[in-house]
């Protein structure tokens, strides 16, 4: 992956110049390994006219296969494929050859040549089964000078053409036939043409060794909260006026949703992006088409992302809409009580009055998605005179509920599909670092802890070179047992995982004259924990084991500041 | 009502610090930050002049492109009060005599079981607790008990208290929660507050069954059911302290344990341990399955005598798919159907014509605009013309009055029609009760036939009508007198019914008569003929009244068959079925069964169906022109089960810097691939790989 890019910069750069020639060469290759193998020149003419249509069509199917949307990137080369084609016609020849002798066994074992000469060569596009190519590899093996001098420069030609066309010469005696290292990375994941889904899933996950490309982002800044909102900004959305009309159609709904409160039902808004405007455009709309000539309705907002949101709070609050200044001072802890007194409340307030209207966003965020918490928003939508809509932004929120609940819930769900971003609803930057296991960006990765460090008493700072010596070294022993490791070390395997005893380190800090008893000990790891320096968690036999949420390079960096400094 | 986006983005700065607070009452934007009103304060200025008559608002918006009037949206909302209102009595009446069985059952086992009858000398275990097997019908537990409770609390009896298994977290939390339901059931909450203060002596904490003692004392409880609504999530451990702690205090408190179980008692009973198990005497009642109570329900919904809205085949066929495979409960079905009322009423401007509205109220223009255009007026005016009637048709075309006058004229025979079409459908039913032996086709199954017009030669009337020739005079009469009444209007039958009677009572000793089709009147011969046995049937020679009884045999098939083919009409093919037949599969199927996992993956996969674009779209390219997270699923589609980060953020900055070149600010794609990338990790579909660094395994598949 790497070669070809560094190679298509080089490409894009002289396209022009350098393709015609290399189209010359190839040709001129092609001619000779005619010459040198085809022992009847006559019966070419024969072949000519049947060779020609395919050598032309053959590249464009090439084109169609590969033609991915990454093409400009230079990912993908199409020219050498095509390339590769229309050399690789000449095998076809030898059927006439053997037409002219017809032997059985040499007859099958020709087409098994050719069949397996197809198999390496169209491995890129095809993505051919491991087992195919070193079928193929085997029969080519075996062959005889003849197929030797065919597959050569064949090969040659592609891939040498694809790393550096002027080493080509010197490099391809050495080569055999056969592809080069790293030539089985480049199957595409993408099978061709149209499959369905489910043969998609099992082509994408056959059997075999991981074929991605051993990149990493280690060499990419990432970004910061501060540079992540102020790239943000800057940024134009193409699609504005689009997602405007589509929220501007959602709009046309809000009666049709009234309606639908009106005769009991509660509602559930699903589908891509954000719809926390959506539902202030709604509450909006329900004050002031409400709000004029009755009191004004009570409408209470829950923003399901919020981290420590409880359900309690949740029913307080709409009890608090509700009662206003009659609300009892004391509310009850259980969550249940809550709602009971709301319910009570609600059954004895005047029959004309507004119904309380309750607008949930993202009711499947994680703080909400408990079996337990979704059963009592079920039992507070079932409560006569209460509104409830809610929204939904995963893909598979029904299995939050079982049948009673969702006959509680007495849903009608529509569709309202917005493109807003989630940019209130999810921390972006704390996310990806998460899921790229780089928790540790939180406190401003390296510099944050060093800056931290710097607050913090020389004990401290002892004991963390101490954890962070413990913990460099714990990682280099896994290393050596860790088949998995990439080569590089670089990375290393996820730093959540590498961790050290609890006891282990408070042993080894009273031995340092860093803590004197375990109480001094916990007040410096809380001070860590604090600044979110170290994580903590218990290991499979109970054990509490310490570990610093950053990677390796910036433990070592740490710990050449603290031992330097 | 619109917020125009200048306005939006103002309220959103204002918002800013509402998007973190967990939950807020909300807050009218139109009035300055500064006011500070708080809503509790607005709310007692309201309370001043809230005593003024209910406002009539209007539910419907006015359609035909909002030139509908008012009063024509008035009337649709009326005419769907109204209609459902009737259906919606129909429905109750039906739920409450299915239960009705249960219900009178579990009452007297309450009322009949008491702890008096209990006897400490013979340790005779009282009855203290009923097990009510639910079966998939979970909703009618809910409403036996709520049923329950009212019976008891008119007697003055008692009441139910009903528990949850979210409210029985441990010991404590439970009672006390028992014994505030018990208390506020009667009282009310302030009642509850009330008792819980004002008392004599030392005060009991929450949770103290002496609390409840009291209260039965006070008001003379003779039964205090307390049902358990889904017994099997409850911790078996906190299931046996409660029971042997409510037993220990049977003497004082009447208490009687209900337990709801969805899966069987054997199963239930398994779970507890022993000693609890042994604590639980009592009996067992059975709920009625829900498909039934379903069945019933639709034929009264449908086949009413004076129905003027049904629900087409395609909406049938969606509530029984429904029904039948999730475990649905009649009233999840009766909302469907609701629903599907509503959706009738609130978008098809006509269906205000299903009111009968003086004409003169109808912004007659627009609406007679909309009967034109109808797919079913054009094909009556081709019929019209073919027949020659081509004057007529030239009158409805061009006579507004004429078209209104000859809708509703049309429109009362055709609902005329669609009555007889489910009279027939019932009539076929009541036969199939006698002519089929086994399997029992349902009413619902007939409707879907009918109403697709296919019930008249489908093979089941067929069979049917076969297997009534060979029906002897017994059966016959027998099936004749379960068909509806309102047949006997015609001549016809009432004649043949007559004539049989007649037949009978000229030949009283024979027997039951039998016809000629009967098996058992015709003969087997066997004749070897070349030495092969031939069976050839042959008629015996009847007796004369049975062939007078084949006779008219025949012509009540010839009857039925005539009946059946004139009134077995498709009613997609009725002149203005568009207004009392709702046919829609979509606005329902949609909102009951969301796919919300399909809508999202098309939305990321092809974001240019619900975005409608200016610039031109090429089908299946990613372009800069998406929105980032749609680039990026569509990239993560084509990559392997394990995606290398690294190589998916070139590949999606390859997409914005072909798009834009130069102009390319990399920082700023690269918050586009933070974002994306955040939204598919809430989507669930990648995680972090421990396969390799900096690598994403993939967890959902598109389609799949």
């Amino acid at each position: 992956m790497k070669r070809k890019l560094s190679d298509s910069g080089l490409e894009n750069d002289q396209s022009l110049a350098s393709t015609p020639k290399r189209q010359r060469k190839t040709l001129g290759q092609t001619n000779g390994a005619r010459n040198g193998h085809a022992s009847n020149p006559p019966v070419t003419n024969g072949d000519a006219s049947y060779e020609l249509p395919r050598g032309q069509s053959t590249p464009k199917k090439a084109n169609g296969v590969t033609a991915t949307s990454l093409k400009e990137s230079g990912l993908k080369t199409p020219t050498h494929k095509s390339k590769a084609r229309s050399l690789f016609a000449t095998p076809t020849k030898p059927k006439s050859v053997a037409a002219a002798t017809p032997t059985r066994a040499k007859n099958a074992d020709r087409s098994a040549k050719k069949k397996s000469a197809r198999v390496l060569f169209e491995q890129d596009e095809d993505g051919a089964w491991d087992g195919s190519e070193r079928l193929a590899e085997e029969i080519l093996q075996d062959d005889d000078a003849e197929a030797e001098k065919l597959g050569e420069p064949v090969t040659d030609s592609i891939e040498a053409g694809a790393e550096q066309p002027l080493a080509k010469d010197t490099k391809a005696p050495k080569r055999r036939a056969g592809r080069p290292k790293g030539a089985r990375n480049k199957r595409s994941p993408t099978p061709e043409g149209e499959l369905p889904a489910h043969e998609r899933y099992f082509f994408q996950n056959r059997a075999g060794p991981v074929k991605t490309s051993n990149m990493t982002l280690n060499k990419v800044p990432l970004l910061t909260h501060e540079e992540y909102f102020e790239k943000l900004r800057q940024y134009v959305d193409p699609c504005r006026d689009e997602k405007e009309y589509l929220l501007a159609l959602h709009h046309r709904s809000f009666p049709q949703w009234s309606f639908e409160f009106d005769e009991g039902f509660n509602i559930c808004l699903f589908g891509y992006g954000s719809k926390r405007k959506l539902v202030q455009q709604f509450a909006d709309w329900v004050y002031t088409y409400r709000g004029v000539s009755s009191t004004p309705p009570a409408i209470v907002i829950v923003n399901g992302y919020t981290p420590g949101i409880s359900i309690r709070s949740i029913f307080a609050t709409i009890a608090t809409a509700v009662l206003g200044d009659e609300l009892p001072a004391k509310l009850g802890s259980q969550p249940t009580e809550v709602l009971e007194l709301l319910q009570s409340a609600l059954k004895t307030r005047p029959a004309h009055e507004e119904p309380v209207t309750v607008l949930i966003n993202s009711v499947d965020a994680p703080p909400l998605r408990r079996a337990a918490n979704q059963a009592l928003l079920a039992r507070l939508a079932a409560t006569p005179r209460v509104r409830l809509l809610m929204t939904a932004d995963t893909p598979n929120f029904p299995l939050m509920w079982d049948i009673s609940v969702r006959d509680q819930f007495n849903l009608v769900c529509h569709d309202s599909t917005t493109f807003s971003p989630f940019a209130v609803e999810t921390d972006v930057v704390e996310e990806v670092h998460a899921l790229l296991g780089r928790k540790g960006r939180r406190i401003g990765g390296k510099e944050g802890v060093g800056f931290v460090l710097k607050s913090l008493p020389e004990n401290a700072r002892n004991l963390y070179r101490l954890l962070l010596t413990e913990l460099v070294s714990v990682m280099d022993d896994g290393h050596q047992s860790d088949e998995e490791a990439p080569a590089d070390g670089t990375g290393g395997k996820s730093p959540d995982e590498v961790g050290i005893e609890f006891r282990l380190l408070y042993q080894k800090a009273t031995e340092e004259f860093i803590a004197s008893s375990e109480m001094m000990f916990r007040t410096l790891l809380k001070e860590f924990h604090d600044h979110q320096m170290i994580t903590s968690r218990l290991d499979a036999s109970g054990m509490e084991v310490l570990g610093v949420p950053l990677s390796r390079d910036e433990m070592e960096g740490v710990l050449e500041d603290l031992v330097l400094g | 009502m619109e917020i125009d986006g200048f306005d939006a983005e103002v309220l959103e700065s204002s918002r800013d610090k509402s998007q973190s607070q967990g939950v807020y009452i909300y807050q009218p934007t139109q009035q300055g930050k500064g006011a500070g009103e708080r809503p509790s304060k607005r709310r007692k200025v309201a309370s001043t002049d809230a005593s003024e008559e209910p406002k009539n608002h209007q539910s419907f918006a006015p359609l035909l492109n909002g030139d509908e009037n008012a009063e024509c949206v008035q009337l649709r909302y009326d005419i769907y009060k109204q209609l459902w209102s009737v259906q919606k009595q129909k429905i109750k009446g039906i739920l409450e005599d299915v239960d009705a069985g249960v219900l009178m059952d579990v009452l007297s086992f309450v009322r009949n079981t008491s702890p008096q009858t209990y006897d400490p000398i013979l340790a005779k275990e009282p009855e203290t607790s009923a097990l009510v097997t639910v079966g998939s019908n979970v909703s009618s537990l809910s409403r036996l008990l709520s049923r329950l409770n009212d019976q008891l609390a008119a007697t003055g009896d008692g009441g139910v208290v009903v528990l949850e298994s979210g409210d029985a977290p441990n010991l404590k939390t439970t009672l006390k929660n028992i014994i505030r339901a018990a208390v506020t059931n009667t009282e009310g909450n302030d009642g509850y507050q009330k008792f819980l203060t004002d008392r004599a002596g030392p005060r009991l904490l929450g949770y103290d069954l002496d609390l409840l003692h009291d209260y039965v004392q006070r008001k003379g409880t003779k039964k205090l059911v307390l049902a358990l609504r889904d017994s099997e999530a409850f911790d078996p451990g906190l299931l046996t302290d409660l029971l042997s702690l409510l037993r220990s205090w049977l003497d004082r408190i009447p208490f009687t344990v209900l337990l709801g179980i969805s899966t069987s008692v054997e199963l239930f009973e398994g779970r507890l341990p022993r000693s609890c198990a042994s604590l639980l005497q009592g009996r067992h009642f059975e709920v009625q399955e829900a498909g039934n109570c379903v069945d019933r329900i639709y034929e009264a919904l449908q086949a009413d005598l004076t129905g003027r809205l049904w629900l087409g085949r395609n909406i049938t066929s969606t509530l029984f798919e429904r029904s039948s495979d999730f475990f649905q409960s009649p009233e999840a079905f009766s909302r469907m159907v609701k629903y599907a009322y509503m959706s009738h009423f609130f978008a098809n401007p006509l269906a205000v014509l299903l009111a009968n509205p003086a004409s003169t109220m109808l912004p007659q223009l627009r609406i007679c605009e909309a009967i034109r255009n109808l797919p079913s007026f054009r094909m009556f005016c081709e019929d019209l013309v073919q027949a020659g009637f081509s004057k007529e048709v030239r009158g409805l075309l061009e006579d507004d009055q004429y078209l209104l006058q000859q809708t509703s004229k049309h429109l009362d025979t055709n609902q005329q029609k669609m009555r007889r079409l489910f009279q027939v459908v019932l009539v076929i039913h009541a036969c199939l009760q006698h002519t089929q032996s086994s399997k029992k086709t349902s009413v619902s199954d007939l409707s879907i036939r009918a109403l697709s017009g296919e019930l008249g030669e489908s093979p089941i009337v067929e069979e049917m009508l076969a297997t009534m020739k060979t029906l002897d005079s017994e059966k016959l009469m027998c099936l004749l007198n379960s068909l509806p009444r309102a047949l006997f209007n015609d001549a016809h039958f009432s004649a043949i019914q007559h004539d049989i009677q007649t037949l009978l009572q000229t030949y009283p000793d024979s027997g039951p008569l039998r016809s000629e089709y009967n098996t058992n009147s015709s003969v087997v011969k066997t004749t070897v003929v070349q030495q092969r046995v031939r069976l050839s049937k042959g008629k015996a020679k009847l007796p004369e009244q049975d062939l007078e009884y084949t006779k008219i045999i025949d012509r009540l098939v010839a009857i039925l068959q005539e009946y059946f083919a004139e009134i077995l009409v498709n009613p997609q093919d009725l002149f203005l079925h568009e207004l009392f037949l709702f046919d829609l599969r979509n606005p329902l199927k949609e909102t009951f069964a969301p796919r919300p996992r399909f809508a999202i993956e098309r939305a990321l996969a092809s974001p240019f169906d619900y975005l409608f674009s200016s610039f031109d779209v090429t089908e299946g390219k990613i372009s800069a022109k998406q929105p980032a997270t749609a680039i990026l699923y569509q990239l993560y589609l084509e990559s392997g089960a394990l995606v290398n980060v690294h190589d998916l953020w070139q590949a999606f900055y390859a997409v914005f810097e072909s798009d834009q070149g130069d102009s390319c600010d990399e920082r700023v794609v690269m918050t586009l691939f933070y974002g994306a990338l955040s939204e598919l990790k809430a989507f669930g579909v990648v995680k972090n790989s421990r396969k390799k660094t900096d690598h994403l395994a993939k967890s959902a598949w598109m389609g799949l």
